[in-house]
């Protein structure tokens, strides 16, 4: 099928005949999906599907469906499909969310109405449909040096560290690379050289790290006029982080971090 | 036939889980040019799901532990089919393997005195699962793929170049293994994102691909978890074993039906939670088997004791091996004493306190919060089998993970033996780096004795190849053309009702008539819209062949194994039988069809025998394997 715009209101009639019957408490909702296939397509576009949806569902369950039962070449990434793997971020509703963990029920309970919108996260390169190169993300991610640095040599068992200094930097820890929050970051938006509140709250992971000896390394990267001073503080990215890392608290400690240091 | 793109390399791995980026570190840091290969974006590998921790007798919760006691945990847990030096390997060198990932970096929970913490789970004597909160699968992944970052930032201070020794082919899947008369030769596959075809020149291949769940109905497992490993190295001319093996795990979500099958990690129970009926009571009590009435209480006092006072009582039943739990729950079910949506209750808000549960269980919190709108500081889980793990893969060597294939080797899920009939919670993770830097070791000296005699892969096999990839383009005109979503679905319910959790002979014969017929419409798979520009359509009718050849050989070797021992438990034979015990079965694919043989088990070496007391191996082994064996054992501890 290439890639034409759909008729918005299509009834249940016009379900395919080889989709499941419709569970029982279910209602039909439309799924307004931004698309884009570069070997037809010249520019993002956006079709809409009727779906069945019960409360319980996620919106990555009516992907599904879209793409098991009306359009099989609709893309997207997911894997672990419950909040692990972070492969499924997509703009819903206009906020940066995984598809795996939204439920239908709270969407409505927000906005009343039976469309839910899906965008592909922005900032990044448009593959194809929800699917985008996450390679400049990854680019940020490993310019941080995203790994434990120390001298001397190795223990025969582990480095010791107390239950506290463990503690210290628990949350960043915590990052699946979904990149949500860097998605969601309007500076992130207008400069794509900015390394994005996901390269920062790793490179805090090990800066808050006790076993860890690059710390100034590190601080000098995020100096950087592509560092930590991009960021102007408008919380978005704790919003869209599906773990529930203080973001923008985590970018405030690396940047009092560069403040104080000798 | 168009260019296609080329590559060479020493070695590919195939997956980037725990045992493929292990296998990759170990053969980057001798200097071997490696390939990784893998299905999703690096990081993203099915691993991450892992929950519990990493089983090692490190001793620094309990010092009486050791690499024995594990040892016998694990061949316990695997009802003693477990391939012994596998299980010995791996009880000894886990400790050592976690110690190092530390090293990597990783994250740990701490004792009191700053050392890695260690907690209970099932089947294990002593607390011995290392682990960060119940993301410790999350941690170890990203903590190698920190590994791999920083290596590759070596090479580009060395070479100029991050990727002159290690390079990571993200979303690239391998559709088939390149031989060179009988060796292997390289891979073939494509990149998921623009359809185009890529083939990978090396001596050796180490498939880390793990496990099959996607062929059941009710998985735990992520999407990538298609056989792709299983069926690769089938069809390259290895063989697979204990094939008939497939854990579920007593513990997944039911309700609501989006999240069916979604893993409750056993941490729950490990630090407390329990199981209970519709009316409350705590059932386990009634399961346990004979073969672990000495180490289980039979009531609740003394379970409960259990926690504080590990060495003066016996474990609570809910902390059994995994398949135990899971048929009792399955029993509870069928007999009535169910939840309404068809599980039991995990009950964890009336054993500990809302800041204890936040603390230790984080992830378990947020996913019944945010998915099924339960709060488990107060209200109980509703839980039931779910499809987890295959015990079953590929018949290796144990201490090399050389599969018969020269220049073939698997680690991890994919390889067979090391869990025997049942794998023990907590013995995956430590398996992966165990096996994962064997099999690396293992190409290496497979290398050193090829020298410059490299198998080279044929163009007509690489034209072959290509040419069966783009076959679901061409079904498509056919009237008889498939649809892989279709066929994906009734292999799923086939598996799911006739293969899975409690089997019947006359039951998975009709599951085998009716893979023989979904086979059949299988050729006719087609791609019904788009063309190769990341098309999931396409990549799931590729994917569908792996498994239903998987889904063959277990159903196959489940019909032959006339016993229930593990994760193989059928209605039509109920006991297990030690005549069994001696017998593995292996599946070899022989002029298109899967043929199962038996094999002799090799015998247990006497001194790993000896750490057992008699009694209790004559519960599991023949009187004839037994002779010799001295009466009244060096065996230390209870059981």
């Amino acid at each position: 099928m290439t890639a034409t715009l759909s008729n918005n209101d299509s009834t249940t009639a016009d379900l395919p005949s080889d989709a499941p019957p419709i569970p029982e408490g279910a209602t039909m909702v439309t799924v307004k999906i931004e698309r884009f296939n570069p070997e037809v397509d010249e520019d993002l576009h956006w079709e809409s599907y009727r779906v069945p949806a019960l409360p319980t569902d996620r919106v990555l369950n009516l992907l599904h469906y879209i793409k098991w039962y009306i359009d099989g070449t609709l893309t997207f990434r997911r894997s672990c499909a419950h909040g692990v793997c972070g492969s499924d971020a997509m703009r819903i509703n206009g906020v940066n969310r995984l598809a795996c963990k939204v439920l239908l029920k709270d969407m409505f309970a927000k906005s009343g109405e039976t469309t839910i919108t899906v965008e592909p996260i922005k900032g990044l390169p448009v593959n194809k449909d929800l699917l985008v190169d996450m390679e400049p993300f990854f680019e940020a991610y490993r310019a941080i040096k995203p790994y434990l640095v120390t001298s001397g040599n190795e223990p025969t068992r582990e480095r010791t560290q107390s239950i506290a200094e463990r503690e210290r930097f628990d949350d960043t820890t915590k990052c699946i690379l979904c990149a949500a929050c860097t998605t969601s970051c309007p500076v992130y938006w207008s400069e794509g050289s900015y390394f994005g509140p996901a390269a920062i709250v790793n490179a805090h992971r090990f800066i808050f790290d006790s076993r860890d000896e690059a710390t100034e390394e590190r601080l000098d990267i995020l100096n950087d006029q592509d560092g930590v001073w991009r960021c102007r503080t408008t919380f978005n990215c704790t919003d869209a982080c599906p773990r529930g890392i203080q973001v923008t608290k985590a970018i405030q400690e690396v940047k009092r971090a560069l403040m104080f240091r000798r | 036939m168009v260019e296609i793109e080329r590559h060479d390399y020493d070695v590919i791995v195939i997956g980037a889980g725990g045992a493929g980026l292990r296998a990759a570190i170990e053969t980057r840091m001798r200097g071997l040019r490696t390939a990784v290969v893998c299905k999703s974006l690096f990081g993203k590998a099915h691993t991450v799901m892992a929950e519990g921790g990493i089983a090692a007798s490190m001793g620094n919760v309990n010092s009486s532990d050791d690499w024995q006691v594990h040892y016998r945990d694990t061949m316990r847990g695997g009802k003693f089919l477990n391939n012994w030096r596998m299980a010995e390997l791996h009880a000894k060198e886990a400790p050592q393997r976690v110690w190092e990932l530390e090293t990597y970096g990783a994250l740990f929970d701490r004792t009191g005195d700053g050392r890695i913490s260690q907690r209970n789970f099932g089947g294990h004597e002593y607390p011995r699962l290392a682990h960060v909160g119940d993301r410790t699968g999350l941690e170890l992944i990203r903590t190698l793929q920190q590994k791999i970052v920083s290596l590759q930032q070596d090479d580009h201070a060395e070479h100029g170049d991050y990727e002159a020794r290690l390079r990571v082919f993200a979303e690239c899947t391998v559709t088939e293994l390149l031989l060179d008369s009988g060796r292997i030769a390289g891979a073939f596959g494509y990149w998921r994102e623009n359809g185009r075809f890529i083939r990978l020149h090396a001596p050796t291949v180490v498939l880390a691909t793990g496990g099959i769940g996607k062929s059941f109905k009710v998985t735990s497992n992520s999407w990538e978890y298609t056989g792709d490993g299983h069926a690769l190295a089938l069809r390259a001319g290895a063989s697979l074993i204990n094939m008939e093996f497939v854990q579920f795990h007593p513990t997944g979500m039911v309700y609501p039906p989006s999240v069916k099958g979604i893993l409750v990690t056993e941490s729950v129970r490990g630090d407390g939670g329990v199981l209970r009926d519709c009316e409350g009571r705590r059932f386990m009590f009634d399961y346990i088997p004979e073969v672990f009435k000495d180490s289980y209480a039979d009531d609740e006092q003394e379970a409960d004791r259990w926690y504080s006072d590990p060495h003066g009582n016996r474990r609570p039943p809910e902390l059994l091996p995994r398949d135990e739990v899971a048929r009792a729950i399955n029993n509870e079910v069928k007999e009535g004493r169910g939840t309404p949506h068809g599980g039991v209750y995990l009950d964890v808000a009336s054993r500990l306190s809302t800041e204890e549960i936040t603390r230790r269980l984080p992830s378990m919190y947020h996913q019944f919060r945010e998915l099924a709108d339960v709060d488990i500081t107060s209200e109980k889980m509703e839980v039931g089998p779910t499809c987890h793990y295959v015990m079953g893969g590929v018949e290796v060597d144990p201490d090399t993970a050389a599969a018969r294939v020269p220049g073939l080797f698997a680690a991890g899920e994919v390889a067979g033996g090391m869990h025997g009939s049942n794998r023990l919670g907590g013995n995956s993770l430590s398996d992966l780096l165990v096996f994962g830097r064997r099999a690396g070791l293992g190409a290496e000296q497979y290398l050193r004795q090829l020298g410059a005699d490299r198998p080279e892969a044929s163009e007509p096999d690489v034209d072959a190849a290509a040419r069966r990839a783009l076959a679901p383009f061409d079904a498509g005109e056919s009237p008889a053309a498939e649809n892989a979503y279709t066929v994906h679905a009734e292999l799923q319910q086939i598996m799911n009702d006739l293969v899975g959790i409690i089997r019947d002979g006359d039951e998975m014969r009709s599951a085998l008539e009716s893979l023989a017929e979904l086979e059949r419409r299988s050729r006719n798979l087609a791609v019904m819209e788009g063309n190769r520009q990341f098309n999931p359509g396409w990549h799931l009718a590729l994917d569908m062949s792996n498994m239903l050849l998987v889904s063959e050989c277990v159903a196959k070797a489940a019909v032959r194994r006339t016993e229930s021992r593990g994760g193989h438990t059928r209605d039509d034979h109920p006991e297990m039988d030690p005549a069994w015990r001696r017998t593995v079965l292996a599946c070899s694919w022989r002029d298109g069809a899967v043929e199962v043989t038996e094999q002799e088990q090799p015998p247990v070496r006497a001194d790993l025998l000896e750490l057992f007391e008699l009694a209790e191996l004559r519960k599991y082994f023949t009187e004839e394997e037994l002779t010799g064996i001295p009466d009244g054992s060096t065996s230390v501890g209870r059981s």
